[in-house]
C-alpha cells in the first residue's frame, strides 16, 4: 500500500459520493474564494501604497514642522509624569525637567542646522503665496511657491509631463503642474512650454502698516495733541490709561494699513517645464513653482498670504526695526528634507526633535500605515477564517457520516491487514482531497471575484476622472497560504473522523446484520 | 518439525455488561494442528465466532494465552498483528463482507494492498484467483449483481488469493441454499486437499461431519467433547 494506492483509493470514494462531495467541497471554495479574494484587496492596496510611495521617493523624503502649541503642551505633561515616575521609583536616571522643552522657530537658522544633520542630503523651505497668472490675456487665480533646483532632483519633483526643470534659482522662469495645466484652454503641453507669464501678487507689507500709523483718516495728531490734559499730566492713571489708548489706537491703524493698503508685485516669466501630477498626500505642491530668487521679490517686501504670518515674524524675530525694509527672519510653514539612501530615519528623525522641531517622516509613517495593514489584513483574514472554520464543520460531518455508512468496509480492510494507521491515513486523504480540491477551487474563484471587483472598481474611477489602480493582487505568497490553509483546515477537520474510523471495532462490524 | 499452528492456553474473552459477565471465551486450551480441517459446532452464542476471531487477530483475549506457530500473539505490536492478519489468515464469513461498490476483481484485489504484493501482480492474481472458483466472466460485476453462492466464492477468492496458511470460515453456508452450499463445502474441501488448515464454524452437523477431520463442540463458552491438547 503505497500514496498512489491510498490516492486512487480515497478518489473512488469521494467520486462515489459525487453529490456529497461536491456539497462539502464547496464549502471550502467559497471560503477559501473569500480568503483569497479578500486578501487579494489588502495586497493590492499596500502593493499600490508601496508603489506611489517609492514613485515620489517619499521613502527618503521628511518633513519638518514647528512644534505647535499642543505639541508643546503634551510633551511638557509627559515629562513632568516620567519625572513623577522617576522620583516614585527613586531611579539614578535623571529626566529633564518639563520646563526644558525646546522649540524654535522654522526660520532661515533652522534650515542651516537641518541641512547639517548627517544623512540630510537636501534640506528647502516650503513658502507659498497667492498670485495671479496673466496668460494670453487671461487671468487665473492660483498659488505659488519656491522650489530650489537643487528640488528638483529629487524624486518628488523630477517628474516631467513636457518640459524640463529650471535653469537656475535666480532664472525668470516657472514651472507648472498638471494639474494647474489643465485649467488653462491649452490643448497640448507641448504648446506652453517656451510661454510667457506675467505673475503678480498683491503683497501686504510692513511699510504701508507704519504708515498709516501716522497717516490716516481717523487720525489727526494736532486733534489729539489738543485733547491732553495738561494739568492731569503728572497723573500717574491718566499717562497710563492715555499711553494705553493710544497704543490701542495705533495698533489699529497698523492692521488697517497692513491689510488694506496693498502693493502689487509682478514680474514676466517663461514656462519651463509642466510637472507631472503625483496624488501621495501631504506632498501637494503648488501650481505655478518659482526659482527661489526670483520668488523672493514676492515676498522681501512683506510677509506670506497670511497676515498671521507677520505676526509670527513680530514674535518670532522680536526685534521689530521699524525702519528696515523687511524683519530678517522669516518663518517656514514646513522644511522638505531629502534624506541620504540607508539613513536611519529615526535617527534623523531625533536629531531634528533635538533641535526643537517636530518632524514627519514618510518612511515612519510608512511603517506606521503597513503596521495598519496587517491589522486590516488580519480582520480580512479573520472573515476567511470563519467562513474557512464553517467549512471544516462541514468537512468533518460528511467524513463522520461516511464512517457511519463505510463501518463494514473498514472492518474488511482490518481483517485484510489494514492497520490503524492505515485506516486513518485513507480517511485523512480524502479529507485532504477535499481541502486540496477546495482550495483549488477557491484561489481560482478569488481570482474571478478580485478580476470582476477590480473591472467594476477600475470602470468606476475611469468615470470618475481618476486614473484607474490596480487594487487588486494575487501575489504567489497568498496562493501558497490560501492552498495551505485549504489543506490543512481539511486535514484538521478530518483528523477527529479519521481517528475514530482508525477505532472502529473490526469483530462488531464485521458481524452477521 | 512441530506441527502445531495454533494453541492456547486457558483462553478468556469476557464481555462486561454492567454488573453482568459475559462469558464469551471461557478457559479454552485447545491446539489445532497444520493442515487439519477443524470444525466448530455448538449453539447460538455458545462462542464459536468470539473464537475464530481471537486465532485470527482480530479480537484480543481477555485472558490467557494464544500462539500461532509458537509466537505469542499478545507480544505482537499493532503493525505486527496487521501483517499477521495479512499474510497467515484468510477469512469469509456468513454474510460474505464483500465490499458493495467495488467489482469483483477489486474485491479480491483489495487483500493484495496490505501483504507487499508488488501493484503490477494484483491484478493477474487476483484474476486467476477469481477463475479458479469459476467466475472469470464476473470479474466487473458488483456484488449487488451476484447470487449469494457467487458472493462467497468471490470472498474465497479474496480470502485466498494471498496465500495464506489458515482459512477461517464463520459459517461459511449459513445463507446459502444447499446447492451453493454445497458448492462452498467442496470448495473448502479441495482447498485442504491442497494443504491449507481449515477452521470452520457452523451449524450444520452434516457438513462437519462430512468435511471435517476433527469436530470442537462448544457450549457457553467451553470446549465440550474430550479436547485434548
Ligand atoms: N460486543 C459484545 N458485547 C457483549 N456480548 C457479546 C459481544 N460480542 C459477543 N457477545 C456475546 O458473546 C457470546 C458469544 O458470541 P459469539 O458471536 O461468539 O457466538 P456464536 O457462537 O458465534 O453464535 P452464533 O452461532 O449465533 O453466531 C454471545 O452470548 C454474545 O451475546
Ligand atoms: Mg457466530
Amino acid at each position: 500500500m503505497n500514496f498512489r494506492d491510498l490516492v486512487s483509493i480515497s478518489t473512488g470514494n469521494l467520486w462515489r459520493m459525487k453529490l456529497r462531495t461536491f456539497l462539502t467541497t464547496s464549502g471550502v471554495v467559497i471560503a477559501i474564494g473569500a480568503f483569497v479574494s479578500m486578501l487579494s484587496f489588502g495586497a493590492g492596496m499596500q502593493e499600490n501604497i508601496a508603489e506611489e510611495f517609492n514613485k515620489l521617493g517619499l521613502l527618503n523624503t521628511m518633513l519638518v514642522y514647528e512644534k505647535s502649541e499642543r505639541d508643546i503642551e503634551r510633551e511638557k505633561e509627559r515629562k513632568q509624569k516620567q519625572q513623577e515616575e522617576s522620583s516614585k521609583t527613586d531611579s539614578t536616571t535623571t529626566v529633564t525637567a518639563p520646563d526644558t522643552v525646546i522649540s524654535r522657530p522654522l526660520d532661515n537658522e533652522a534650515l542651516n542646522m537641518l541641512s547639517k544633520i548627517p544623512g540630510v542630503r537636501l534640506a528647502y523651505p516650503y513658502e507659498s503665496f497667492t498670485v495671479t497668472v496673466l496668460l494670453d490675456d487671461t487671468t487665473y487665480n492660483s498659488s505659488a511657491q519656491a522650489l530650489p533646483k537643487i528640488a528638483y532632483e529629487t524624486k518628488l519633483f523630477s517628474q516631467f509631463s513636457e518640459g524640463k526643470a529650471l535653469e537656475s534659482d535666480s532664472s525668470k522662469e516657472a514651472v507648472i503642474t498638471e494639474e494647474f495645466f489643465e485649467k488653462l484652454n491649452i490643448d497640448s503641453t507641448e504648446s506652453i512650454i517656451g510661454k510667457k507669464i506675467i505673475i503678480s501678487a498683491k503683497a501686504s507689507s510692513i511699510d504701508s502698516g507704519l504708515i498709516a500709523i501716522f497717516v490716516s483718516d481717523s487720525f489727526n495728531v494736532s486733534e489729539r495733541i489738543r485733547q491732553i490734559k495738561y494739568d492731569s499730566l503728572f497723573n500717574r492713571s491718566y499717562i497710563e490709561s492715555t499711553i494705553r489708548t493710544e497704543a490701542d489706537a495705533a495698533l489699529n491703524r497698523f492692521i488697517d494699513g497692513y491689510m488694506n493698503n496693498n502693493i502689487i508685485i509682478s514680474d514676466t516669466l517663461t514656462i519651463a517645464g509642466v510637472l507631472k501630477s503625483g496624488q501621495g498626500f501631504r506632498t501637494r505642491t503648488e501650481s505655478v513653482l518659482l526659482p527661489v530668487k526670483t520668488a523672493e521679490n514676492f515676498y522681501a517686501i512683506g510677509a506670506g498670504k497670511n497676515p498671521l504670518d507677520m505676526m509670527s515674524i513680530l514674535q518670532s524675530g522680536g526685534e521689530l526695526n521699524l525702519f528696515n525694509e523687511a524683519p530678517k527672519s522669516r518663518s517656514f510653514s514646513k522644511i522638505t528634507l531629502n534624506i541620504d539612501q540607508g539613513v536611519m530615519h529615526a535617527k534623523v528623525a531625533d536629531s531634528i526633535r533635538a533641535l526643537g522641531l517636530r518632524a514627519f517622516s514618510y518612511t515612519e509613517e510608512f511603517q506606521q500605515m503597513q503596521k495598519f495593514f496587517l491589522y486590516f489584513d488580519m480582520g480580512l483574514a479573520l472573515v476567511g477564517l470563519i467562513a474557512l472554520f464553517t467549512a471544516s464543520l462541514g468537512i468533518t460531518n460528511t467524513m463522520v457520516m461516511s464512517i457511519v455508512e463505510r463501518k463494514r468496509e473498514i472492518g474488511v480492510l482490518k481483517s485484510l491487514g489494514a492497520d490503524e494507521s492505515y485506516i486513518r491515513l485513507l480517511f485523512l486523504a480524502e479529507s485532504g482531497m477535499i481541502g486540496t480540491i477546495g482550495a483549488f477551487g477557491g484561489i481560482i474563484l478569488g481570482w474571478t471575484i478580485s478580476r470582476i471587483a477590480s473591472f467594476i472598481a477600475k470602470s468606476f474611477m475611469e468615470r470618475e476622472g481618476v486614473d484607474p489602480v490596480e487594487i487588486f493582487t494575487l501575489p504567489l505568497w497568498l496562493i501558497a497560504i490560501a492552498f495551505a490553509l485549504g489543506l490543512l483546515v481539511a486535514v484538521i477537520a478530518g483528523y477527529f473522523p479519521a481517528s475514530r474510523a482508525a477505532k472502529v471495532d473490526a469483530v462488531e462490524a464485521l458481524r452477521n446484520e | 518439525m512441530n506441527n502445531r499452528l495454533f494453541e492456547t492456553k486457558n483462553l478468556c474473552r469476557h464481555y462486561i455488561r454492567g454488573t453482568y459477565t459475559v462469558k464469551a471465551v471461557d478457559e479454552v486450551s485447545l491446539s489445532i494442528n497444520k493442515g487439519d480441517y477443524t470444525a466448530i459446532v455448538g449453539s447460538s452464542g455458545s462462542g464459536k465466532s468470539t473464537i475464530l476471531n481471537l486465532l485470527a487477530g482480530l479480537d484480543t483475549p481477555t485472558s490467557g494465552e494464544i500462539y500461532a506457530e509458537g509466537n505469542k500473539l499478545s507480544d505482537f505490536s499493532r503493525r505486527q498483528f496487521a501483517q499477521y492478519r495479512a499474510k497467515k489468515i484468510g477469512m469469509i464469513f456468513q454474510s460474505f463482507n464483500l465490499i458493495p461498490h467495488y467489482t469483483a476483481l477489486r474485491n479480491v484485489e483489495m487483500a493484495l494492498y496490505f501483504d507487499d504484493t508488488p501493484k503490477s501482480e494484483r491484478t493477474a492474481k487476483a484474476e486467476a484467483m477469481l477463475a479458479s472458483v469459476g467466475l472469470s466472466d464476473r470479474l466487473d460485476h458488483r456484488p449487488a449483481d451476484m447470487s449469494g453462492g457467487e458472493q462467497q466464492r468471490v470472498a474465497v477468492a479474496r480470502a485466498l488469493v494471498k496465500e495464506p496458511e489458515v482459512l477461517f470460515a464463520d459459517e461459511p453456508t449459513g445463507n446459502l441454499d444447499l446447492e451453493n452450499s454445497q458448492q462452498i463445502a467442496s470448495l473448502l474441501k479441495d482447498l485442504h486437499d491442497k494443504g491449507i488448515t481449515v477452521i470452520m464454524v457452523t451449524h450444520d452437523m452434516s457438513l462437519a461431519e462430512n468435511s471435517a477431520q476433527r469436530i470442537i463442540r462448544m457450549h457457553y463458552g467451553k470446549i465440550v467433547n474430550g479436547e485434548t491438547a
